[in-house]
Formats: C-alpha cells, structure tokens, sequence
C-alpha cells in the first residue's frame, strides 16, 4: 500500500503546484458564487470574474468538481429572439482582462449536485487552462 | 401624451417607461427600453394548460388580474431561475406599493410538459415565490398562446439526452385584467424597473382596465 500513499501524496504535490502555478501566472477569480437549488431541481450555475493579469492570452478549457457529476462551461445565447444555452468548448481570456460570467451570459453549468446546496455553503470548483494550469476556487452558494 | 404613443407605435415599437408623480394623481409615460406598451391592448383568445394544482388555467383565470408571464422550463440553471427572482424581487416591491399586490398575479408557463410535471412545477415556482403559479399545456395549446403574445419556444427532444435544448422567448408578458395583452419587459430584467413601470401603468389604467 505504501507505494499507492506514495503515489497520491505525488499526485497532490503536483496538483499543488500546478494550482500554484496558476495564481502566480496571474489568474484569479473574485465575486464567486452559486446559485442555491430550488427543490428538486438537480442542476444550477455558478457565475465569477476571471481576470487574467498576465501578460499572454490565457484559454479557459473546462472546470471539474467532486461536488457535481458534471460541470460545463456553458453561456446564454440569443437565437431567432429566443434564448437558450450553448456549450463553450474553450474561452479566450486575452492580456490584462476579465471576463464575466453573469446571469444571462457566461456560466458554469453544475449538473447533478452530490448534495443540496444551501445559501451559505462553499463549493469547490477547480477551473483549468490550457497549458495544464488549474486554479481552485471556492464559490459561495447563494439564493 | 397620446401623441408620443402614436408616434412611438408607428415607429414600429411603443416603449414607454413611467415616470411617476405621487401629488396630482399625475402619471407621465417616456419612452424607454425596459417596456413596450400597448396603446390597443389585444383581447387574448382561448386556451387551456394546466396548473401545478392540477386545476385548469385558461382564459377564464387571466381576466380580473394582472398577469405576468414568463415562458421558460425548470430543467434551465440560467436565464429562468435569474427571471423568476427578479420576478419575485419585483412581486415584493408591488405588493408593498399603496395598491397592493391583491391584483397581481404570476404565471410561470413551462414550455417543457414532459418534464416538467404538475408536482415538479410547483415545488419550482413556490421556491422562488409561494405566490407563483407553474402551468402547462401540450404544444398545440403553448402555441395557441405563445403565438399571441409573439412569444417562441424550441426543444430539441433527443431521445436518451436527460438535458436536451430548450429554446424560449426570456421577455416578460403582461397581461390586463381584461385578459388582453397589455405589454412586456424585455431583457435584461430588473426588479425595480419591472415594478416602478407596473405600479404607473396599473395607476394609469385604473378601472379602465378591469
């Protein structure tokens, strides 16, 4: 077993750093929240600012959390003067901006909570970039 | 005033926001981008979806209220649950207003039947709002009333998908107590907007309208 101990405490260190990595290459998220769930109701969102203050573009690719089955990338969109939803495979942050995810545009899309999410609690989500980089965010759920 | 209605309505989109004068009983109307308004409310005709409580909605329950409208579907993390607060929020601000809320009402149409089941329904629109109403119907009577109030809808049904496209109008209807189609918000919603606007057309209106 002691090598499998060994392995994970590997896998940590790196994720670490990795996680590391990401804020010191200058991209952080504030104002970050989840919408509560209504009863029932096994999806929601989540919504932050993503600020990249490097210098070089930086590309939003996905976002993984233990707390949901699946998290997507998801944004708003205007069709035909209807509304609906599409997957964003990727974002492009470019130098020195931020991008907001906000009701009616950008969000996560958190499907299938492991748990009922109240107003209050605290939600992990780890967003990744291109290039291995992946931030851990803490959102706070709101109603 | 009536002018600016005409005039605004032969450009194509009356827009009139309120702005209100408590003294004087005075009510005045600008245009503006938050509500387009009816100078010739449409008398809406039949049709007939179901509520959360299994009883009948149609025409017959739109007519002594305001209603406000809002086609969406519960299976939506966005635009719908951010609307339905707003509505809420708005709900709030109306019924605090010197005429109450005792004549308002609001109706959350899910334009998603298969899913959205009576029982499903009302746990979802009383969350937000122990108020709302959650109602349905098949696609021939969605249609019947979306296609009045110029309201479209879109699902992309694929078998074996649990989250599959729906597409829907996100405006927010209004409808007289005469049951006509009297004006809508448009998007992006707010609370206040919503109910300042309601509060001076309902003043406006008065018994005109009932």
């Amino acid at each position: 077993m002691r090598w499998r101990h060994a392995a994970f405490a590997g896998l940590i260190s790196a994720l670490t750093a990795i996680a590391a990595a990401a804020e010191e290459a200058g991209i952080s998220v504030r104002d970050a929240w989840v919408r509560e769930t209504p009863p029932g109701m096994a999806m929601t969102a989540g919504y932050m600012v993503l600020q990249n203050k490097t210098s070089r573009p930086q590309v939003f690719v996905a976002a993984r959390s233990s707390g949901f089955e699946t998290v997507m990338i998801h944004r708003t969109i205007a069709k035909e003067g209807m509304t609906g939803m599409e997957h964003a495979p990727q974002i492009e942050l470019l130098p020195n901006a931020s991008l907001l995810f906000a009701p009616g545009g950008y969000h996560l899309m958190l499907l299938n909570p492991k748990r009922v999410l109240r107003a209050g609690d605290r939600v992990d989500i780890t967003l990744e970039f291109r290039g291995g980089l992946a931030l851990p965010v803490a959102y706070e759920v709101r109603k | 005033m009536m002018t600016t209605v005409v005039l605004a309505a032969m450009l194509g989109g009356v827009w009139l926001a309120a702005t209100y004068r408590e003294n004087g009983s005075q009510a005045i109307l600008l245009p503006d981008r938050v509500m387009t308004l009816f100078p010739d409310p449409k008398p809406l005709t039949a049709f007939a979806f179901t509520d959360h409580e299994n009883r009948v909605f149609d025409l017959s329950r739109l007519k002594g209220k305001w209603s406000f409208l809002f086609f969406g579907y519960t299976h939506c993390p966005d635009i719908c649950p951010t609307t339905l607060a707003t509505l809420a929020r708005a709900h709030e601000s109306i019924a605090k207003s010197t005429a109450g809320a005792k004549d308002v009402q609001f109706v959350f149409i899910s334009v998603d039947p298969n899913r959205d089941t009576a029982g499903k329904l009302g746990q979802y629109v009383t969350y937000f709002d122990t108020s709302f109403l959650g109602v349905t119907g098949d696609d021939a009577q969605l249609g019947k009333l979306a296609a009045q109030l110029g309201a479209a809808y879109q699902l992309a049904v694929t078998p074996g998908v649990e989250n599959y496209p729906v597409y829907h109008t996100a405006a927010v209807f209004l409808v007289d107590p005469r049951a006509r189609y009297h004006a809508v918000f448009a998007p992006p919603l707010d609370a206040e907007g919503i109910s300042r606007r309601f509060e001076v057309l309902r003043e406006l209106e008065g018994p005109k309208a009932t």
